[in-house]
């Protein structure tokens, strides 16, 4: 690795196979040994809805010494288990890019389905016998993807030690013999890449930079959302398991009873919620998970939170809908439902972390706002974000405030407390259950200052206001990014405005555009209800055009930033299951670009 | 006991109910149901328990779902939590897991409990939180004004079965009896001395309590469980029947011609909280 210690590292290697090949867990082996050697690593993996059975699977990891914000469109290394799944990839690989895959003879093939036929002339194709060598080494060909790692390491001069320190500990606990097999497949598969003759080649280049070294650790985002939720105290959680959001309730059951705090599998997403609005009543950090169907299924609770001004906190990872519709592609289509779904004005905190390390933040700053706002916050993930892994730096310091709740200031001798009081910020003194002299009831019915149930016009007119009121001032929310502009200042020919998972492309394609001369700048918005409105229209007023690139077909953050702000947008919409491409946002800035550039011709 | 014979005077009852300690559960706001109506017995009864019980109105939580029998927190000088139709029993189990020290008592209709809330209540059943269910079954929907409910009779007139309700009515006790909630017990709103010393056993009972109290609609059930009806149709379960025997509490539950008043079936196992407690124990241990 000295010798091109001073190269810059942007790899991006891909790993295709059928389920039961071991492709994800090639890649996790990758990612995890790269993060370890200390390169950046963003990877995401995609797999198909059935457990068994042989659908496609496709772990990606972009290996880098710089900072990055997403995948890249094209990848430079294509790794095939099997042929069938990864020959409609191979277009996918750049020029110059490699295309690795199994060259153990068949007895009897018919034309076409091998790979090497369908490589274009600029891809340089690399056949290694994978079986023939697991076999020869583990007497086993079960082992083919753990040759195919070791491979694609000696191939790169990745290494080898921290590959084995990553075996090693994937594979504690299981017989020493078992651990041993595999990493002689390892060996074996390292051996032959380190031996291949390269003809050009990229070997794996420099890290990223000592000082920035320390404290990175390799996270998924639903990983992060956990660490948030620990972080932030969580004390309760219920949940249903749906998918992309499963792994949370996962790995929250393992962890939270080690600090003494519950977890609870409950009989659907009515009773998840309804149980975290319980808990939440009674004085908890109360949180579920769901995804888009059990989001749905929760919006009747959502509106009680709303009216009942109970603190909750749900995490939804979306998949592309509507209905079942794609359980394990990603997709941004719950926007909508989100912010809109529920009986009535039922306004809440919609909160949209754009990386991984921000979905640790929103985790925990959810916490903080449902209980000084009183009321229900969504965190909106999505698969993309939910399971794609990148290198974080976690703060040192608990980041996260204990209990931002209003406390009740006891005035002996004066009137009964009031759990609804209106106040100049909208936010009512709150009691929970087992306060001495506080007792009242909350209800989903209109209600006035004592919570009695009360639909006098101008009662339902006061309450209303002070319901929606109270979130205002969530826009500043301390210690927590709510809106931020990335690129030019100034004035620029294209804004990109964008929210979730696609932001990471968003950003890769801006910076594209700035290389290229375009004057553009970016703006990611976190919080999405309620929206920034002050530097959405700031952001506005400084660009020519602007562009909303977002993973559904209604274009639904576009539709909400226009409704709110009075202002036309151009939408790119796309609804393939798949991450955005960056060069599609980069093609749609140029054109945007060259037509403002036109209009000032005229 | 009082003695029928004997003149009741105003002054004397008022005393009585004063010196009882019964008030200081009871909130401001006055009861909204109609005149006649068995849910006046809940708050009675259960004020009544929670005076004999001696337990404190800061530590107690009443939570409900929607329906007449579910307005029933409104009235009570304790927390309480007047949630969404039908799914009193999860908040409850939120409540109860975020503080297992509070006393929850949930209370609900039949349609609340078993039509759109009916797949909650296996779950708080057989996880045994230690709550008490007040379940006042009129056979009909109140609040929506006089439609069938999963317990009304077959042949019964509603305003959405105008010929005739043709669906067989569930079996409240025996479902409960099945889902291994640990004390079951059935009383008769027009019985209220009873039905309070049931409230009082069943929020005294530690783990999941179902009672089930028969409870005329005077306003939208003019046929089937009227006072006149079940006052001549109910009568205490046999003195011998033995509350620990599984088989003859489902056998009694199957008499619905003949409604069984008493505890039909008690048992002390592990509550949810319990076994929340061990599964932090195991995972504190591998610390
Ligand atoms: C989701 C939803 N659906 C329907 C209603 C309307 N609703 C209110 S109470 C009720 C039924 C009441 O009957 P029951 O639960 O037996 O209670 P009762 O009024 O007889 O005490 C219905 C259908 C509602 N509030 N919410
Ligand atoms: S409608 Fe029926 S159940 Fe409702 S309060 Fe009146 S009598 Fe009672």
């Amino acid at each position: 690795m000295a010798k091109n210690a001073k190269q810059r590292t942007d790899i991006q290697i891909a790993i295709c196979g059928s389920a039961g090949d071991g492709t994800i867990a090639a890649g996790d082996i990758l990612k995890q040994a790269m993060a370890k050697a200390g390169y950046n690593v963003i990877a995401f993996d995609v797999y198909p809805p059935e457990i068994r059975g042989f659908g496609k699977c496709i772990a990606r990891a972009r290996i880098t010494s710089e900072q990055v914000y997403s995948l890249k469109s094209e990848s430079d290394c294509l790794v095939s288990l099997d042929d069938s799944h990864a020959i409609p990839h191979v277009p996918e690989v750049c020029k110059y890019g490699t295309v690795i895959y199994e060259d153990t003879p068949m007895s009897e093939m018919a034309e076409g389905t091998h790979i090497s036929s369908h490589l274009a002339s600029a891809q340089l194709p690399y056949g290694v016998a994978f079986r023939e060598i697991s076999e020869r080494v583990t007497s086993s060909a079960r082992s083919r993807n753990i040759v195919a790692v070791g491979y694609l390491a000696g191939l790169y001069d990745m290494p080898a030690e921290i590959f084995h320190q990553v075996i090693g500990r994937k594979f504690s606990g299981k017989p020493k013999e078992l651990t041993d097999s595999v990493l002689s497949a390892f060996d074996a598969g390292f051996q032959t890449g380190a031996e291949t003759f390269r003809l050009h080649f990229d070997r794996i280049g420099a890290s990223r930079s000592k000082s920035k070294q320390s404290d990175l650790v390799m996270m998924s985002g639903n990983a992060a959302t956990v660490r948030g939720c620990l972080d932030a105290g969580i004390d309760t959680f219920f949940g249903y398991p749906i998918t992309p959001a499963t792994t949370i309730m996962e790995m929250l059951a393992r962890e939270m009873p080690k600090r003494g705090a519950r977890l609870l599998q409950t009989e659907d997403e009515i009773s998840a919620i309804a149980a975290t609005l319980g808990a939440g009543y009674a004085g908890a950090r109360a949180a579920t998970a769901t995804s888009g169907p059990g989001l749905a299924l929760m919006s009747e609770m959502m509106g009680l939170g709303a009216m009942a001004e109970l603190p909750a906190v749900a995490f939804v990872s979306q998949r592309g809908g509507p209905s079942t519709g794609m359980p394990t592609k990603t997709e941004q289509s719950d926007l909508n439902l989100a912010v809109f779904g529920v009986a009535g004005d039922g306004q809440r905190i919609i909160l949209a972390p754009t990386n991984v390390e921000g979905c640790y933040k929103c985790a925990g700053k959810a916490f903080e706002m449902a209980e000084k706002y009183q009321t229900p916050v969504i965190v909106l993930l999505d698969l993309y974000l939910s399971n794609r892994y990148e290198a974080v730096e976690l703060p040192v310091e608990n980041p996260f405030s204990e209990n931002c709740s209003k406390p009740v200031k006891k005035k002996p001798g004066k009137t009964k407390y009031s759990r609804f009081k209106l106040t100049s910020d909208g936010i009512s003194p709150r009691a929970i259950p087992g306060d001495e002299d506080c007792m009242h009831t909350v209800t989903g019915l209109e209600h006035n200052e004592q919570g009695r149930p009360n639909d006098q016009p101008e009662i339902h007119q006061i309450m209303s206001a002070k319901r929606h009121e109270k979130l205002l001032t969530a826009v500043k929310h301390p210690g927590i990014t709510i809106s931020k502009r990335f690129g030019d200042k100034g004035k620029v020919d294209v804004g990109i405005l964008g929210w979730g998972s696609t932001f990471g492309e968003i950003l890769e394609a801006m910076i594209e555009a700035r290389k290229e001369g375009i004057r553009c700048s970016a703006m990611k918005v976190v919080m999405l209800s309620p929206l920034p409105l002050g530097p959405i229209h700031a952001f506005m007023d400084d660009c020519g055009e602007v562009l909303v690139p977002e993973l559904n077909y209604e274009a639904q953050f576009a539709a909400l930033v226009t409704g709110a702000t009075g202002r036309p947008v151009h939408r790119l919409n796309r609804v393939t299951g798949t991450p955005m491409r960056v060069r599609e946002i980069l093609a749609e800035i140029r054109r945007l670009a060259g037509q403002t550039e036109m209009i000032a011709a005229e | 006991m009082m003695n029928i014979h004997q003149p009741v005077y105003l002054e004397d009852k008022l005393e009585e109910v004063e010196s009882s300690g019964k008030l200081a559960y009871r909130s401001q706001t006055l009861p909204t149901w109609c005149p006649g109506c068995g849910y006046f017995s809940i708050v009675e009864g259960v004020s009544k328990a929670m005076t004999d019980l001696g337990l404190n109105q800061k530590d107690t939580v009443c939570v409900s779902g929607i329906g007449c029998a579910s307005r029933f927190p409104f009235f009570m000088n304790t927390f309480g939590f007047h949630s969404l139709h039908g799914r009193a029993l999860p908040v409850a189990t939120g409540i109860k897991v975020a503080n297992d020290d509070l006393t929850v008592i949930v209370v609900g209709g039949d349609g609340d409990a078993f039509a759109i809330g009916g797949a909650h209540i296996p779950h708080a059943a057989r996880r045994n939180i230690d709550i008490t269910y007040i379940l006042f079954d009129n056979g009909v929907y109140g609040l929506t004004k006089g439609q069938t409910s999963p317990t009304s009779i077959v042949g019964f007139k509603t305003t959405t079965t105008p010929y005739l309700n043709v669906d067989q009515p569930l079996n409240p006790l025996m479902m409960l009896l099945s889902y291994g909630a640990s004390w079951v017990a059935q009383a008769y709103a027009g019985e209220p001395h009873h039905l309070t010393e049931m409230i009082e056993a069943a929020v005294a009972h530690r783990g999941f309590s179902y009672l089930h109290v028969l409870s005329p609609c005077v306003t939208f059930d003019k046929t089937s469980m009227t006072y006149k009806n079940l006052g001549m149709t109910v009568r205490p379960l046999p003195g011998d029947h033995d509350t620990s025997d599984f088989a003859a509490a489902m056998a009694a539950a199957q008499n619905t011609d003949l409604p069984q008043l008493g505890v039909y079936f008690a048992k002390e196992r592990p509550t949810l909280a319990d076994g929340l407690n061990e599964i932090a124990a195991r995972a504190e241990a591998t610390v």
